[in-house]
């Protein structure tokens, strides 16, 4: 028979990618907490624009998803890979290429997000330059992990190796169209997608980051770290079978459940929420795949903190992956959404599931590569009990906090006015579950560093196995069966028809939904008063996006009579055909402001102007960063010929040439406002050149909010 | 085997479904209660099955962690009691249940049914589905090829748009049926103001919340006019400052609080307005509009007066 090679797998790089998720896990948390503490301190704030909460909110979803997730992946993947694989990764240059290459690209995010460089769309926040070497640095990764594979020693692809390929090409596909954007400059770029269109690519390709970043590849360590740790079989191979292709076919449909209610198409709403019920079972499997494995070992799982590690978080994704589907009920949804109910259950996937299989996984693998023993099993034990109770102590408040404030958003008089009719009391409200919740993350982020701390004493008792010698026998030539086979094993023993068959499973779902999106005009009924924003309007949006205003204040008014009651006429898909980005929200911790220019919501520029500069001298209580330095900063007006260059290209219907006369219309419309501000509040004291700062060009843009739909109800031009 | 059959009909059932999306029927609902009502139970009992799979799935994790600990305890005993245990003739209606739902090899059994795969020494069983499991996914499966034909097929679903027209026509009918059980008809023709201390002190709270980020906590105005002068822009007198507050001036940034106040409240708000006069509050913004004497119930044009922007030199600024 085949004769037994000798090999050497690679911990160096294992090592470098746990040290990285252990950094970055702290620094992702702890941004973390300081948002949270935001929330019920606005002045810690600081009125430092890099450290508002609009700005740092998308840092810590990025350092956590990205940072701390995508390098706990890569840990797991670079070392279970090879193992499973039987052969050493196929190239220590690609290796740490896409090591340095991940945290330049970590580091270059943790400088422009707080710089207010973003694009707004959750999780694909990053600008054009760094989504470029995202999509390098992921070719890398996947020319190793296949070169890897295609150099093996071990006939056939494990189950963990299956949902690693899936991950892979997924998460190309994803970015790449979420992405597609023209840059107006080194650091800014308006995505080819507008509206409700670009709505639909946003949370095809949100749901499917925590779908194929998030999950899928936490399934697959979980299917080796899982095994491995447990010492026991996997509970049932057929299960694996089919929950592996339904989950991965069947998640990508479920992206517009986070748009239920909104101006999205009915059909696209329908399709998002049944696919979303349907995902529990798919889900389920991966959870019962898990805890039944544990058949046999729960005796052990009572001693051994890496087994309870494990099994808090299947449970955990067990229990998101039941919510999610329930969430995505319409009638439920319009209870929870836009609420801190979806905060609360994104941290039980997040930190239960994502947080507690990567400390799980730590435990297990660095003394291994090490050579030595985990420096203290009681401090592992303290570690699991504070990040347990930590996920409680987060997640009750927040659910709270949602149903309260949603029950509070919705309450009306028997004669028909709501009980709260001022936004800010739902808020106030609920400030002490935000207090809560800020308890949660700390213990949480504590028993981090408990467990890190005892990570770095369980290393510094060993010395790393840089080159860990292994032997396996050849790939055979040739494949012999042993008896009856079941069918789905000649995929198994072919990587690259499995990449094809997960992309072509992955791309149904994405093709039915977008392509007649994209191509199919009735969508998206067009409004005749709807027109592009004014330059002045157009650069006030693009700094509303710079802060990050989007977190907290959603632009969708969905048609319930409680919200038409508060904001106004509800959003209709026609009117965003302009907006790059869709500002839909997906958060309200402040009012919606879809209507904020018209009817009752519509306030003085004086009243803007003050508002901003400071929240709480015009609302007591309110819990918003003061923007005084909006009043200071001059508006860059030198990229306002870029932008409309670049919007006409994507079909913005300015004049040609109007880039060449647009900033003298932008100076008339500020110089109007600053006039009227000084005719409504001469005791602002504006200064001499007002004109020219950037609040006055966010006070347009937000009195430009509802306002074409206004003009069109006025003309009864239905 | 049924195993056979099982993949495809799940890939074919979930592909076949979007398709029923594609023909958007308009809606011209027959017995729209009944069917609501309908939906409505499918979803619940679609919900407390998927409920009840759970629980099921913690009984099952329950069990077998009893069953690994009965297995230790006669291990150590001897075999022989294990058979005999498992002669155990008689057998409750929920063990057999439970067994055809879960349907797992024992783990004293498994070598049966291991598969022989072995990948870094992971082992791999051949458990079968777990048919409650498998039950739950087929029910989703079915509850979303209704869910699609009630609202996208037929006209039984209605759509947001629907919903939301009925929604504010039940709404209205409520507020109209509850409302003529009261008697609050205040309007701008038979306002009179308040004096009962109790029903200006309601009126501070209402103008406290609503009114002094604008208008100054003691009235002494900001954004908006001062309210403790003489002076009023668009009338003073309890009939022309409700008329103000219910319709507001939209193109001077005064909201119309008549959308969002009941007319009782806005009656309080006005009349605590009329006390302020002549307080003399710190800081008061210069006044506005023409002087309003209510003794003469009638406006005295003194155009001259008013000369906001050059009058105010004491401005705070920031």
């Amino acid at each position: 028979m085949t004769q037994v090679e000798q090999f050497h797998y690679d911990n160096a790089i294992v090592k470098k990618f746990a040290y990285a998720t252990m950094l970055w896990g702290l620094v992702g948390m702890l941004v973390g907490l300081w948002v949270a503490l935001e929330l019920v301190f606005p002045a810690l704030n600081l009125e430092k624009p890099w450290l508002t909460f609009g700005r740092i909110r998308p840092l810590h979803t990025n350092a956590v998803i990205f940072a701390f997730v995508g390098n706990g992946i890569f840990m797991g993947v670079y070392y279970s890979l090879q193992r499973l694989m039987k052969a050493r990764m196929f190239s220590d240059m690609l290796s740490n290429i896409h090591f340095w290459g991940w945290q330049l690209i970590i580091v270059s995010a943790a400088l422009t997000l707080p710089l207010g460089y973003t694009t707004s769309g959750e999780y694909a926040e990053l600008t054009w330059p760094i989504d470029l070497a995202i999509t390098l640095v992921w070719v890398v990764f996947g020319i190793n992990m296949f070169g890897t594979i295609i150099k093996r020693r071990e006939e056939h692809l494990y189950v963990a190796v299956w949902f690693y390929i899936a991950t892979w090409i997924t998460v190309a596909v994803l970015h790449i169209v979420r992405n597609l954007e023209i840059p107006t400059s080194g650091l800014h770029s308006y995505g080819i997608f507008a509206g409700v269109q670009e709505a639909l690519v946003q949370w095809w390709y949100g749901h499917n980051a925590v779908a194929f970043f998030l999950t899928t590849p936490y399934l697959g360590l979980m299917y080796y770290f899982l095994p491995k740790a447990a010492n026991r079989p996997v509970f049932s191979y057929r299960l694996s079978i089919v929950h592996f292709w339904a989950l991965i076919f069947i998640y990508i449909w479920a992206g517009p459940h986070h748009l239920l209610y909104t101006s999205l198409p009915d059909w696209a709403q329908s399709l998002g929420m049944v696919f979303s019920l349907m995902l529990i079972a798919p889900s389920w499997g991966g959870m019962l795949n898990g805890l039944l494995t544990l058949r046999g070992a729960w005796d052990r799982v009572r001693e051994d903190p890496i087994l309870k590690f494990m099994v808090v978080a299947v449970t955990a994704y067990g229990m998101s992956t039941f919510e999610g589907p329930m969430m995505s009920i319409k009638s439920f949804n319009a209870i929870t959404h836009y609420s801190d109910w979806t905060i609360g259950h994104v941290h039980v996937g997040a930190l239960g599931w994502n947080g507690m299989l990567t400390f799980g996984v730590m435990y297990w693998l660095l003394p291994r590569i090490f050579d030595t023993k985990l420096h203290s099993v009681k401090l592992a034990n303290v570690h699991f009990w504070l990040g347990t109770l930590g996920i409680i102590f987060y997640a009750i408040p927040m659910y709270w906090s949602g149903i309260t404030q949603n029950l509070m958003w919705r309450a009306f008089t028997p004669d028909g006015f709501l009980v709260y009719p001022n936004f800010l009391e739902t808020v106030t409200q609920i400030i002490p579950m935000y207090a809560i919740r800020a308890v949660g993350g700390a213990l949480f982020i504590s028993g981090v560093v408990v467990g890190i701390y005892n990570l770095i004493k369980t290393v510094s008792s060993g010395r790393l196995i840089a080159n860990e010698l292994a032997e396996a026998p050849a790939l055979p030539t040739k494949h012999v069966a042993e008896g009856k086979e079941h069918w789905h094993r000649w995929i198994e023993r072919k990587p690259v028809q499995m990449l094809i068959g997960s992309l072509i499973v992955v791309l149904i779902g994405g093709m039915v939904e977008l392509f007649p999106m994209w191509w199919v005009d009735d969508n998206v009924p067009k409004i005749a008063s709807v027109h592009p924003y004014t330059p002045l309007e157009l650069q006030g949006r693009d700094l509303f996006v710079r802060e990050g205003c989007v977190g907290c204040h959603s632009q969708m008014v969905r048609p319930f009579r409680f919200e038409t009651e508060r904001y106004g006429e509800y959003s209709k898909s026609g009117e965003f055909i302009y907006d790059r980005p869709f500002l839909w929200g997906s958060k309200r911790t402040g009012p919606d402001l879809a209507r904020e220019g018209v009817g009752k919501l519509k306030k003085a520029d004086s009243w803007h102007y003050a508002h901003l500069y400071d929240p709480r001298s015009i609302s007591p209580g309110s819990i918003m960063p003061a923007y005084s330095w909006l009043t200071k900063n001059d508006l860059d007006t030198s990229t306002t010929a870029a932008k409309i260059k670049v919007l006409r290209q994507l079909g913005t219907p300015y004049d040609s040439d109007y880039e060449l006369t647009a900033n003298e219309d932008l100076a008339k419309q500020a110089a109007g406002i600053v006039k009227r501000i000084n005719e409504e509040k001469p005791d602002l004291g504006l200064p001499e050149d007002a004109d020219k700062k950037e609040i006055i060009a966010i006070i347009a843009y937000l009195q430009r909010l509802g306002v074409d739909i206004t003009v069109q109800d006025q003309a009864g031009n239905q | 085997m049924k195993n056979k059959y099982q993949r495809p009909i799940l890939l074919a059932a979930s592909i076949l479904l979007p398709l029923a999306t594609w023909a958007q029927a308009p809606a011209a609902p027959v017995n729209q209660d009944f069917w609501a009502n309908t939906i409505g139970v499918i979803t619940m009992t679609v919900a407390a099955v998927v409920i009840v799979g759970a629980l099921l799935a913690v009984a099952q994790l329950f069990s077998s962690v009893v069953k690994m600990q009965e297995i230790q305890m006669l291990r150590e005993k001897g075999i022989e009691e294990v058979v005999e245990s498992y002669r155990q003739p008689e057998q409750s209606w929920w063990s057999k249940f439970y067994k055809s739902m879960t349907q797992a090899v024992p783990v004293a059994q498994e070598a049966d049914i291991d598969l022989g795969h072995d990948y870094d020494g992971i082992r791999e069983l051949d458990n079968k589905l777990p048919p409650w499991w498998l039950g739950m996914f087929y029910l989703s499966i079915v509850f979303a090829v209704i869910y699609l034909f009630a609202f996208h097929l037929s006209d039984i679903g209605k759509s947001p748009r629907e919903e939301y027209e009925n929604d504010m026509k039940v709404a209205k009918a409520e507020v109209n049926a509850y409302l003529a059980t009261v008697a609050d008809a205040v309007d701008e023709n038979n306002v009179v103001a308040l004096t009962d201390p109790q029903e200006i002190s309601m009126g501070a709270s209402i103008f406290s919340a609503n009114c002094a980020s604008c208008h100054g906590q003691k009235g002494e105005g900001g954004v908006g006019p001062n309210m403790t002068d003489d002076y009023w822009l668009h009338g003073g007198g309890i009939k022309n400052v409700f008329h103000t507050i219910t319709n507001g001036v939209p193109d001077k940034g005064m909201i119309a609080w008549g959308e969002q106040l009941r007319a009782s409240d806005i009656q309080r708000v006005a009349s605590f307005l009329l006390t302020l006069r002549g307080t003399n509050p710190p800081n008061p913004k210069a006044p506005q509009g023409t002087i309003y004497n209510p003794d003469e119930a009638a406006v005295t044009d003194t155009t001259a007066v008013a000369t906001p922007a050059a009058a105010d030199t004491t401005a705070t600024g920031k």
